[in-house]
């Protein structure tokens, strides 16, 4: 039985992904990485969609944040972003052996990298041209303790539970967003509309002038309304 | 971890944010392997302005190379031997096993199975 199944949906997606060689290779993770979902796949379409855009910006650096199964990281890699060096993050140490299996799998390893850690804490400030985040978003009591050991079962927790209005994680990375962003960096940043995002960029734009801020898509995927948002640093200099 | 993502990671300690001396790391003990990859020299020539050199040069000599120029290479579109090393290094340098110091704060990261670990423990994270 193949452990790491896809969901129907992800076809929809008019791609060249090899996904037998992906559900082969990540079966080891499953149970311990966010296994691609709608989310996931909101991102993919929007990139699909908007991709010749994004190249021509030409990111040098690309980072994903909670890179999981590392999906959309392996689709820029493949299909849009040449030339980009794209490193992929997540607080789970799974998901970054996943990342890396799923690229190797998928699309030229050479460029693509992965490392643990928490949100932007250990990248150097004012070096990022391309940001994606799919936050956990998930309204919760509160945000887990991260796990001492990697045989930990309770990492995937980390996935999807986001605190008071899903926002805990999120509003930690917008606060350092202006300083992680190279000039004229782009963040796109995925949430749900329990997160109130009209809300949340609103406030954002109060805090910092500098950035603009437009909803990219939305879709609802259940009972779920989710969005995605560009958050685009507009200073050509760095001003902070 | 790739070489060429030393040039792009810190110390993740808040406190060593202002400090220059939170980057690059010192890398010690490690273990390294060299992964051939196709080599494309338009992505060394369009990354290389994002480079901070001086790190680069550091973090060769932490690894027993210490052959690289002092000064950023320049007018490297028509230097295939130099565009080649840089490819050896930034791209098929692995780091496999070791570790990194903050020369600031004096933390110590773990990279194992070629992944790097930035994460605090809980009396670090938040200060």
């Amino acid at each position: 039985m193949l452990a790491f199944a896809l969901p129907a949906t992800y076809f929809v997606v008019k791609i060249n992904v090899d996904a037998d060689l992906m559900l082969a290779k990540l079966s080891p993770y499953y149970d311990k990485i966010y296994e691609p979902a709608e989310d996931s796949f909101l991102l993919l379409d929007l990139f699909e969609e908007i991709g010749a855009t994004v190249a021509n910006n030409k990111p040098r650096l690309v980072v994903e944040l909670g890179t999981g199964s590392g999906i959309v990281s392996t689709f820029l890699n493949q299909h849009i972003l040449k030339n980009a060096f794209l490193i992929a993050t997540d607080i789970n140490p799974h998901c970054c052996h996943a990342a890396i299996a799923t690229n190797a799998k998928n699309a030229a390893t050479v460029n693509f990298d992965s490392i643990q850690g928490d949100l932007t804490s250990s990248l150097r400030p004012a070096s990022v041209d391309l940001l994606i985040f799919n936050p956990p978003y998930v309204p919760s009591p509160f945000v887990p303790t991260v796990p001492e050991s990697a045989e930990d079962q309770t990492w995937l927790d980390l996935a999807l539970d986001g605190g008071n209005d899903g926002m805990a994680v999120t509003n930690r990375l917008l606060q350092s967003l202006g300083k992680i962003l190279a000039p004229k960096g782009q963040a796109y940043i995925l949430f749900c509309a329990r997160n109130n995002p009209s809300m949340v960029a609103e406030q954002f734009l109060k805090d910092h002038p500098s950035f603009r801020v437009e909803k990219m898509i939305e879709r609802k995927a259940g009972w779920e309304v989710l969005s995605v948002y560009l958050f685009q640093n507009t200073a050509s200099q760095k001003d902070r | 971890m790739k070489f060429l993502t030393t040039n792009f990671v810190k110390c993740a300690v808040k406190s060593c944010d202002a400090s220059e001396l939170s980057f690059p790391l010192k890398y010690e003990e490690c273990e390294l392997q060299l992964q051939e990859h196709d080599f494309n020299p338009e992505f060394l020539i369009s990354m290389l302005p994002r480079l901070n050199w001086d790190a680069v040069v550091q973090v060769a000599a932490d690894l027993g190379n210490t052959t690289l120029p002092s000064t950023k290479p320049e007018g490297i579109e028509d230097n295939e031997q130099m565009l080649k090393d840089l490819h050896s290094l930034l791209l098929e340098t692995q780091i496999i096993n070791g570790k990194m110091t903050c020369r600031h704060c004096g933390h110590i990261y773990y990279i194992k199975d070629s992944i790097a670990n930035f994460l605090l423990p809980p009396h670090l994270a938040n200060s």
